[in-house]
C-alpha cells in the first residue's frame, strides 16, 4: 500500500469566529446581569423606560449567557477539538460560516426582541416562534457539519469528548423541538401547545436538561479535550468515562421534576425527580473526579499556570454545584431553598464557577494557538482568576446567605406554629436588600475578570497573524465505513440487552398493577444479577463490543438518543394522557374572559413570572401565607403555565380578590405607595397603553384549537365583552376615586389579577362554596 | 463495565498484589509507593488501602498540637462560657435569637451571615496566598479531630505505625478482636460527645442535658439525628479520614489554585537533597531514600515528587526528616516550609502586588462588615398597610391604617415612643397614644389608623414614622405614604352629594 | 521540582489508542464512590415503594392536610369555637384579662378602649361593640369569625394572621363580657 502523506490544515478560521463572539456576548450577557442585580436594589435604573424594567431585561440576561455567551463557547471548543480528535476537516466551510452568522443573527434578534417584551413566558425559553425556528435550523446545520465531518473521520474511533458533543446535539435538539412546540397567533406571538402541569414538566423537563446538555455534557467535553492537552497528562480513567458517560446522559433527564418539587405536580413525577437526582451526583462526581485527577500528576503547575488554575477551579465548582443539586432536591431541603435566592447562588456557581472558568481557561489555551503569538500577560490572565474568584466567594456568600434567611423567615412559625412569624412577606425581602447589593459588588468583580481577558486577548491579537492547525495524515487513513456494526450488532449485545430489560423491568415495577408491579420487580432484580454474573464471566466482550461500538458514530449516537429520550417519554407520555380537564380530581379552572387573556398576556409581556410565583406548595408555611395549596386542575388551561421560579416577590396563586381594584391600580403605578420598602419597579405605561383587542379574536381561536373550552364567539361578541368586563372595572376604579379609562392595558391586567386563584369545584358540592371564594 | 485488556476487574489484584511487588525485607504489610499517576489511598482494583502514618516528634508536631488543643479548648467550652448571660456562642433556630459573643441578633440581621462568610473565605484567600494550605494542616476541624482526637486513640490501643500494620494483616484472634473492639467503641463514645456538644450550639446546653436524660421516645426526632449525626462522624473519622480531603473536600482544591511561586508550601528541596543516596555514598545529595517522609504522611504521598493534590501542609514530612537529617549532622531543612521560588534558588517575595490588593480588600471588607454590624440597632420595626383597602374614604375622612410591628432584640424590655413628622397638622392619629413596652427579644404587633378629614386633603403625601427607645435614645425611620383617592375626584364626588342633598 | 523517577513496579498501563496526542489510562476509581451511586438506586427503589407503590407514606396532599389539620386543632384547642365555649370564657376573669391587654393594644385605635365607638365619639372608626345592635352578627362565632377574616371594604382587617387563634378567642371573650348570653340582638347594616 502506498501510504502519501499529505497536510491537512483545519478549519481554525471558524474557532477563531466563535472564541471572539464569546467574549463579546460574555461581556454582554454578564453586564445586563450586573445591571438587572442592580436593579434589585434601585428600582430607579429602569428609568421609567418599559424596555429596561427588570421583567424583561432578566431573561436577556439569561439568555445572553446560556445560548450566547456558553453558546459560542461550546461551539468554539467543539470545533477546534473535534477536528483534531477525528483528524479530518470540518466537512463544511459554508455550513461553518452559516452556523456562525445564523447564531449571532438569532442573539442579535433575541437582544431586540426580549427587552420589547416579545416572549413565550417560559424560562430560558422566551424567543419567539420565528427565532425559534432559526434556532432549530442553526442547531440542524451544527449538527450537520458535526456529523459530517465525523463520517470524513480519519481517526476511526470516537475519544470520549466526542462522546459528549454527540449527546450534546441530539438532545438538545429534542428538548428544544418538544419545549418549543406553539401555535402563533400572529407574527410575533404563540401559545405553547403545552398547559399547566403538563407545560410545567415539559417547561423543567427542558429547563433542567438544558442546564445538563447546554451547560454540563459539552462542556464536559471540553474538559476531556482541554485539561489533558493543558495538563499534557493521559486522562485519569477510561472506564470512568464509559461510566459515568452513559449514567449522566440516562439519568439527568429523569431529574427535571426537582424543579417542581412540592407543586401540584403528581407526586410520582416529583419523587421522580428527587430520587433521580439524588443517583446524578456518583456520575457528576465521575466527571468531576476524572478531571481532577487528570490534573492531579501537573498539581505543582497550578501555582503558575493560569490556564489550570482556571480548570482546576472550575472542576471543583462543578464538584460543589453538583453536590448541592442532589442535596437541593431533598424535598425538605427543597422547601426552604425553593424560590429563594439559593438557588440563584446554586446556578451561579455553575455558570460562574464551571461555565466561565472552563471558558476562560479555554480561551487562554486557545488563544496564542489561533493567532501565533504568545498571550500578552499571563500575570493579567492570573489577575482574572483572582477576581474571579474573590467574585464567586461574594456572589456566593451573598446569595446562600440570603436564601437560607428568607427561607427561614418565610417559613418561621409562633403560637405553636399557628401563625406566620413574619405574615408580611416584605419583611423578609427587606431582610435581605443589603445581600442584593453584595450579590452586585460580586457579580461586577467577576465582570471585571472578564473584561481583563477581553483587553488580554485584544492586546494578543494586535498584530498577530491568524494561524491554522495542520496535521499530517496518510492519504489512504479513509473514513471508516458505518456498515460493521449493523442493527443487529447496535442492539443485540448483552450491555444494550441487559440495560433496555432492565429499565422496562423497572417501569413494569414503577408503573404496573399489583401482578406486573412485583413481576417488574423481580425482572429488575434478575436482570441485575444476571447482567452481573455475565459481566464478570464475559466481561471482555462487553469491552470488545463497546470497541466496537465506538468506531461506528451512527450506532453510537442512536444508542445516546435512546438513553436520553427514556426518561422523557416515561414521564411526559403518562402525564400527557392523565392531562385532561375532564381526570382533574377536584377542582377545574374556569377559562378566562377575554379581557383577562388580554390581561394575562401582559402579565407574561412584562415578565411578572420571573418575580411572582402561581404555586402555592403542599407545604405548611405557604398554605398560611397564601391560602389552600394549589391544585393540578386550577391552571390546567394556562397556556405558558406561570407557577414560575423564584418569589422576590409574594405568590400570586390566591391574590384575586384579595385586594380592590385601587390597591392595584396604584400598586402598579407606585408599589411603594401601597408597600412600605417593596422593590418591584412601577408600571406606568400600563396606564397609558391601550389594550389590544384586536389581537383577541385570533389569541382565542388558537386557544380553542389547544383545547380550552371557549364557545366560538365573533370577533364583535369578545369586543362586546371586553368592553363590557373593562367598564364595570373602570367604573369601580373611579367609585374609588381613581380614574383610568377602560381601554388602558392596566384595566385589563386587573381583570387577570382579581381572576387568580378562582376554580370551579368539581368533586363534592360542599367544595362548591369555598372555591368561588 | 466494558474495560481494557488489563488489569481484568474480573481477576481483581489481591490486596497483596501491589505490595508484593516490593523488595523482600520490606514489612508485613508493605506500605504502598506512592507515585504521581495514581493516588496511593485507591488501589488498581478500586479498593481503599488503609493507612498508617508513623509517628513523628520534633517543634512543627508539639506547635501543631498546642494549636489544635487550643482550638479543641475553645470550640467545645464556647456553649458553656455565658456572656450577657447566654452562652458565648447559641444559635437559637427555633427562635430565630442568634447569641455570638455576649450580641444578640435577630432574623431580621441574619443577613450579617454574609460578612462572617466572606470574611472567612476571604482570610482563607489571604493566608493561603502567603502560606498555602496552612488551614488545612493546622486547623481544619477535620484535621484537628484526625491528628489529634482520634489517631492518637488509635495509637494508644493498638501501638506504633507498626504494630497497627500488624495488626490489621494479621487474622482475627482475642487480642485483635479486643483491640478493635475497644478502638471502635471509644470511637463512637468520643463522636456521640462531639455530635452532643456540637447540638449545644444550637440548643442550650442543659435542654441537651434534659434530652439526654430522657429516654429516646419522647424525642424521637432528635434522637434518630443524632444518631445518624454521631454515626456519620464516626464513619468519616474511624474510616473514610483522608478520603475526605483526598475526594469530597473542594476547598483544599480551591486553596491549591490560590498559591503561586512566592507562596509558602511544604516541599523537598530537590537541588540539595538530589541524587539520593545512603549517607557517605560519593557524589550523593542530603536525601538518604530513608522514606521516612513517606511513612509518615497521612495522606500517602510522597512529598519529593513535588507539590501534590493531597498534601494537606500537616508538617508531618519536615519534623521526620529534621530528625534524620539531625542524626546525620546536616543541616535541618530538606524537607521545609518555603515558597516554590526559594525552592528554585530565588528568594521570597513576601510583599507582591496581590498580597497587598488582598490586604486592601480586607482592610476594606473588615470596615464594611464593622459597619454593617454597627447599624445593627438593638430593635428593629417595619410599617406595613393593613390587608385590603389600601385607603378609605368615610363620610368626612380619608383613612390609612398600618400595622406597625416593633422588634426587642435586646434581653432586657424595651419602651418605644412612635412619632410622626412631615405630616399635615389635621391628620388625627390613634394607635400608639402610649409608650408601647415590649420584652426582652420580644416582638410586638400594633395598628396605627391615620384620618385627615377631606377638606384638608390634597391628594397623596408622604411623612415619616419615627420610633425612639424611651431610655437609650436611639431612633429608626422609615418613609411612608398617605395614600387617598384623586383629589379631583374626591372634589367631584362632594358636589354630587351636595347636589343630591340639595 | 522534577518528579522523582522512580517508577513503581505496577505502574497502571495506559490504553494504546492516543487522540491527537490524548492518552488514556484506565484506572479505577474508590469502590466507596460506586456504592454512593447504589446507594442512591437502592433509596430510590425503598422511596418509591414507600410513597409509590405500597403507599405506606402520605400523598403531599394527605400531608399538608394532615398538618393543617393539627394546626386547626391547635388553633381549636386553644379557642373553643362554639357560642357556649366563648360565653364561658367570656365569663372567665383571666381570659377576660388578656383580651382586654390585647384589645387595648390592637382595638382601641378603632374602637377606643371604652369599646363604644362611634357611639362615643364622631372621630372614631369603628362601631360600638357594646350595644345589642351589630352589623355583621351578635354570636361569639360570629364576632370570632369577624374578627378572624375582617370587613376589607369598611377597613377591618383581617387579624387572623396577625393574631393567632388564641389572641382572638381573648379578645372575642373581652368583648363577650360586656355582653349577656341571650340578650336580644338587632342586625343592623352600618350606616354610611
Amino acid at each position: 500500500m502506498s501510504a502519501k502523506k499529505t497536510t491537512l490544515e483545519f478549519n481554525d478560521q471558524i474557532v477563531r469566529q466563535f472564541v471572539l463572539a464569546t467574549i463579546l456576548w460574555g461581556v454582554v450577557g454578564m453586564l445586563v446581569g450586573v445591571i438587572v442585580a442592580t436593579q434589585l436594589n434601585f428600582w430607579q435604573l429602569n428609568f421609567g423606560i418599559s424596555w429596561l424594567s427588570f421583567g424583561r431585561l432578566r431573561p436577556l440576561h439569561t439568555n445572553a449567557v446560556i445560548f450566547a455567551f456558553v453558546g459560542n463557547m461550546m461551539f468554539a471548543g467543539v470545533y477546534y477539538s473535534t477536528q483534531r480528535l477525528v483528524k479530518a476537516r470540518l466537512a463544511s466551510d459554508f455550513l461553518s460560516q452559516l452556523h456562525f452568522w445564523g447564531w449571532q443573527a438569532i442573539i442579535v434578534s433575541a437582544a431586540i426582541t426580549l427587552p420589547l417584551g416579545l416572549t413565550r413566558g417560559k424560562e430560558y425559553a422566551e424567543l419567539i416562534w420565528p427565532i425559534n425556528i432559526a434556532v432549530a435550523l442553526i442547531w440542524v446545520v451544527f449538527a450537520v457539519n458535526f456529523f459530517w465531518t465525523l463520517a470524513r473521520r480519519r481517526e476511526p474511533s470516537l475519544y470520549v469528548a466526542i462522546w459528549f458533543y454527540i449527546a450534546t446535539i441530539v438532545t438538545v435538539a429534542m428538548l428544544y423541538i418538544v419545549n418549543h412546540l406553539s401555535i402563533p397567533t400572529s407574527l410575533l406571538h404563540s401559545y405553547p401547545v403545552f398547559g399547566g402541569v403538563q407545560d410545567a414538566l415539559v417547561q423543567w423537563w427542558y429547563g433542567h436538561n438544558a442546564v445538563a446538555f447546554f451547560l454540563t455534557t459539552p462542556i464536559l467535553g471540553i474538559m476531556y479535550y482541554f485539561i489533558p492537552k493543558a495538563a499534557e497528562r493521559p486522562v485519569y480513567s477510561y472506564r470512568l468515562s464509559v461510566v459515568h458517560f452513559w449514567s449522566l446522559v440516562f439519568v439527568y433527564i429523569w431529574a427535571g421534576p426537582h424543579h417542581l418539587l412540592n407543586t401540584a405536580l403528581p407526586d410520582w413525577l416529583q419523587t421522580l425527580g428527587m430520587t433521580f437526582s439524588l443517583m446524578l451526583w456518583a456520575p457528576s462526581w465521575g466527571g468531576m473526579l476524572n478531571g481532577l485527577l487528570t490534573l492531579r500528576g501537573a498539581w505543582h503547575k497550578l501555582r503558575t499556570d493560569p490556564v489550570l488554575k482556571f480548570m482546576a477551579a472550575a472542576v471543583t465548582f462543578y464538584g460543589m454545584a453538583t453536590f448541592e443539586g442532589p442535596l437541593l432536591s431533598i424535598k425538605s431541603v427543597n422547601a426552604l431553598g425553593h424560590y429563594t435566592d439559593w438557588i440563584i447562588g446554586h446556578v451561579h456557581g455553575g455558570a460562574l464557577g464551571w461555565n466561565g472558568f472552563m471558558a476562560a481557561g479555554m480561551i487562554y489555551w486557545l488563544l496564542p494557538r489561533l493567532w501565533n503569538k504568545p498571550l500578552y500577560s499571563a500575570s493579567l490572565a492570573n489577575l482574572h482568576f483572582w477576581i474571579g474568584t474573590v467574585g464567586i466567594l461574594l456572589y456566593m456568600a451573598a446569595m446562600w446567605t440570603s436564601g437560607i434567611t428568607q427561607g427561614v423567615m418565610l417559613s418561621a412559625t409562633t403560637d405553636n406554629g399557628t401563625v406566620l412569624a413574619y405574615p408580611n412577606f416584605l419583611d423578609t425581602l427587606n431582610t435581605i436588600r443589603p445581600l442584593m447589593l453584595m450579590r452586585v459588588v460580586g457579580g461586577a468583580l467577576y465582570l471585571t475578570g472578564f473584561i481583563l481577558l477581553a483587553y488580554n486577548m485584544w492586546q494578543t491579537l494586535r498584530g498577530a497573524q491568524p494561524v491554522n492547525g495542520t496535521v499530517e495524515v496518510f492519504d489512504d487513513e479513509a473514513a471508516p465505513g458505518e456498515s460493521r456494526m449493523g442493527v443487529l450488532g447496535t442492539f443485540l449485545n448483552p450491555p444494550v440487552l441487559f440495560s433496555v430489560l432492565g429499565c422496562g423491568f423497572a417501569c413494569a415495577w414503577m408503573f404496573g398493577g399489583s401482578v406486573i408491579s412485583m413481576a417488574g420487580l423481580v425482572g429488575t432484580l434478575v436482570c441485575g444479577i444476571l447482567a452481573y454474573a455475565h459481566w464478570e464471566s464475559r466481561g471482555q466482550a462487553w469491552a470488545g463490543w463497546y470497541d466496537r461500538l465506538l468506531v461506528n458514530s451512527a450506532p453510537f449516537t442512536i444508542l445516546t438518543f435512546i438513553a436520553v429520550a427514556a426518561g422523557g417519554l416515561i414521564q411526559i407520555i403518562p402525564l400527557a394522557i392523565a392531562h385532561r380537564a375532564s381526570n382533574v380530581e377536584d377542582r377545574r379552572q374556569v377559562p378566562y374572559t377575554p379581557l383577562e387573556l388580554a390581561g394575562r398576556d401582559i402579565y407574561v409581556r412584562e415578565g411578572c413570572y420571573v418575580c411572582h410565583s402561581q404555586m402555592i406548595r403542599t407545604l405548611v408555611p405557604d398554605v398560611l401565607r397564601y391560602g389552600e395549596y394549589s391544585r393540578l386542575g386550577e391552571s390546567i388551561y394556562d397556556h405558558p403555565y406561570q407557577w414560575g421560579s423564584r418569589r422576590t416577590g409574594p405568590d400570586l396563586a390566591r391574590v384575586g380578590g384579595k385586594y380592590p381594584n385601587v390597591w392595584h391600580l396604584r400598586h402598579m403605578e407606585d408599589p411603594r405607595s401601597i408597600s412600605v420598602g417593596s422593590n418591584m419597579p412601577p408600571y406606568p405605561w400600563l396606564l397609558k397603553n391601550d389594550t389590544q383587542v384586536a389581537a383577541l379574536p385570533s389569541k382565542l381561536s388558537v386557544q380553542r384549537t389547544l383545547g380550552v373550552p371557549y364557545p366560538n364567539w365573533t370577533p364583535e361578541q369578545i369586543t362586546a365583552r371586553v368592553n363590557e368586563q373593562a367598564k364595570a372595572i373602570s367604573a369601580d376604579l373611579k367609585a374609588a376615586g381613581a380614574y383610568v379609562a377602560p381601554e388602558k392595558e392596566i384595566v385589563a391586567l386587573i381583570a387577570y389579577l382579581q381572576r387568580l386563584g378562582k376554580s370551579e369545584s368539581i368533586a363534592a358540592p360542599a367544595a362548591m362554596a369555598k372555591a368561588g371564594q | 463495565m466494558p474495560h481494557d485488556v488489563q488489569p481484568a476487574p474480573n481477576h481483581p489484584a489481591s490486596p497483596g498484589s501491589r505490595p508484593a511487588a516490593r523488595p523482600a525485607g520490606a514489612p508485613l504489610t508493605p506500605f504502598p509507593v506512592p507515585n504521581r499517576d495514581s493516588v496511593t489511598t485507591i488501589r488498581s482494583d478500586g479498593s481503599r488501602p488503609f493507612l498508617y502514618p508513623a509517628d513523628t516528634h520534633g517543634r512543627f508536631t508539639t506547635a501543631r498540637r498546642v494549636v489544635a488543643l487550643a482550638l479543641l479548648v475553645f470550640y467545645l467550652a464556647l456553649p458553656w462560657i455565658k456572656i450577657n448571660g447566654y452562652p458565648a456562642v447559641l444559635l437559637d433556630l427555633a427562635d430565630r435569637r442568634f447569641h455570638l459573643f455576649g450580641a444578640t441578633f435577630a432574623a431580621q440581621d441574619l443577613w450579617l451571615l454574609f460578612f462572617v462568610l466572606t470574611g472567612l473565605g476571604f482570610s482563607l484567600i489571604f493566608v493561603t496566598a502567603l502560606f498555602g494550605r496552612i488551614w488545612c494542616g493546622w486547623a481544619c476541624p477535620q484535621t484537628v479531630f484526625l491528628e489529634h482526637v482520634y489517631r492518637p486513640i488509635e495509637r494508644l490501643i493498638e501501638g506504633d505505625a507498626v504494630r497497627r500494620r500488624a495488626l490489621a494483616a494479621a487474622p482475627m484472634s482475642r487480642e485483635k478482636f479486643v483491640r478493635r473492639t475497644l478502638k471502635h467503641a471509644v470511637y463512637i463514645l468520643v463522636s456521640a460527645i462531639f455530635c452532643h456538644l456540637f447540638l449545644a450550639y444550637f440548643v442550650s446546653v442543659p435542654e441537651v442535658w434534659d434530652m439526654v436524660s430522657h429516654a429516646p421516645s419522647q424525642h424521637w426526632g432528635f434522637f434518630v439525628f443524632m444518631a445518624a449525626y454521631t454515626g456519620v462522624t464516626y464513619f468519616v473519622f474511624a474510616w473514610f479520614r483522608e478520603q475526605v480531603c483526598i475526594v469530597l473536600c473542594p476547598y483544599g482544591r480551591i486553596q491549591s489554585t490560590l498559591t503561586d511561586d512566592h507562596s509558602l508550601t511544604i516541599g523537598y528541596d530537590t537541588r540539595r537533597g538530589e541524587p539520593r543516596g545512603k549517607a557517605g555514598t560519593e557524589g550523593a545529595g542530603d536525601c538518604v531514600a530513608c522514606n521516612r517522609c513517606v511513612h509518615v504522611c497521612p495522606t500517602g504521598i510522597d512529598i519529593r515528587q513535588g507539590l501534590q493534590l493531597e498534601c494537606i501542609g500537616c508538617t508531618a514530612c519536615i519534623d521526620a526528616c529534621d530528625a534524620v537529617m539531625d542524626r546525620l549532622k546536616r543541616p535541618r531543612g530538606l524537607i521545609r516550609y518555603d515558597s516554590q521560588a526559594a525552592f528554585s534558588g530565588g528568594r521570597t517575595q513576601w510583599i507582591r502586588p496581590r498580597v497587598v490588593v488582598y490586604f486592601v480588600l480586607l482592610l476594606a471588607g473588615a470596615a464594611v462588615a464593622s459597619w454593617a454590624f454597627s447599624t445593627v440597632k438593638p430593635a428593629s420595626f417595619g410599617v406595613t398597610r393593613m390587608t385590603g383597602a389600601p385607603y378609605i374614604v368615610d363620610t368626612g375622612v380619608v383613612r390609612n391604617q398600618f400595622l406597625v410591628r416593633l422588634v426587642n432584640k435586646r434581653n432586657a424590655p424595651v419602651r418605644f415612643n412612635l412619632e410622626l413628622a412631615r405630616t399635615p397638622a389635621e391628620l388625627r392619629r390613634t394607635g400608639f397614644e402610649a409608650v408601647v413596652e415590649v420584652g426582652p427579644l420580644g416582638e410586638v404587633v400594633q395598628p396605627l389608623v391615620l384620618q385627615l378629614p377631606r377638606s384638608s386633603y390634597q391628594g397623596p403625601f408622604r411623612f415619616e414614622v419615627r420610633i425612639q427607645d424611651a431610655s437609650r435614645g436611639f431612633e429608626l425611620k422609615r418613609e411612608v405614604e398617605f395614600m387617598g383617592p384623586e383629589a379631583r375626584l374626591l372634589r367631584e364626588e362632594e358636589e354630587e352629594n351636595r347636589g343630591r342633598r340639595k | 521540582m522534577m518528579p522523582n523517577q522512580q517508577i513503581t513496579p505496577d505502574e497502571d498501563p495506559i490504553r494504546p489508542h492516543a487522540y491527537d496526542g490524548i492518552t488514556e489510562y484506565d484506572k479505577r476509581l474508590p469502590n466507596w464512590w460506586l456504592y454512593t451511586l447504589y446507594i442512591t438506586i437502592v433509596f430510590w427503589v425503598g422511596y418509591w415503594s414507600y410513597y409509590e407503590w405500597f403507599r405506606v407514606g402520605p400523598t403531599s396532599a394527605q400531608a399538608v392536610s394532615g398538618e393543617m389539620a393539627k394546626i386547626e386543632a391547635a388553633r381549636l384547642s386553644t379557642a373553643k369555637l362554639d357560642d357556649a365555649g366563648l360565653w364561658k370564657m367570656s365569663r372567665n376573669a383571666d381570659f377576660v384579662a388578656a383580651g382586654k391587654v390585647v384589645f387595648e393594644s390592637t382595638c382601641a385605635p378603632c374602637h377606643l378602649a371604652s369599646m363604644r365607638g362611634k357611639a362615643e365619639s364622631a372621630a372614631a372608626i369603628g362601631p360600638d361593640l357594646t350595644d345589642t345592635t351589630w352589623i355583621h352578627g351578635g354570636k361569639p362565632t360570629e364576632v370570632y369569625n369577624l374578627i378572624d377574616k375582617g370587613v376589607l371594604a369598611k377597613g377591618m382587617p383581617t387579624w387572623g394572621p396577625v393574631l393567632g387563634a388564641k389572641k382572638i378567642s381573648e379578645v372575642t371573650a373581652y368583648i363577650m363580657s360586656k355582653h349577656k348570653e341571650g340578650e336580644p340582638v338587632v342586625i343592623a347594616p352600618a350606616t354610611p
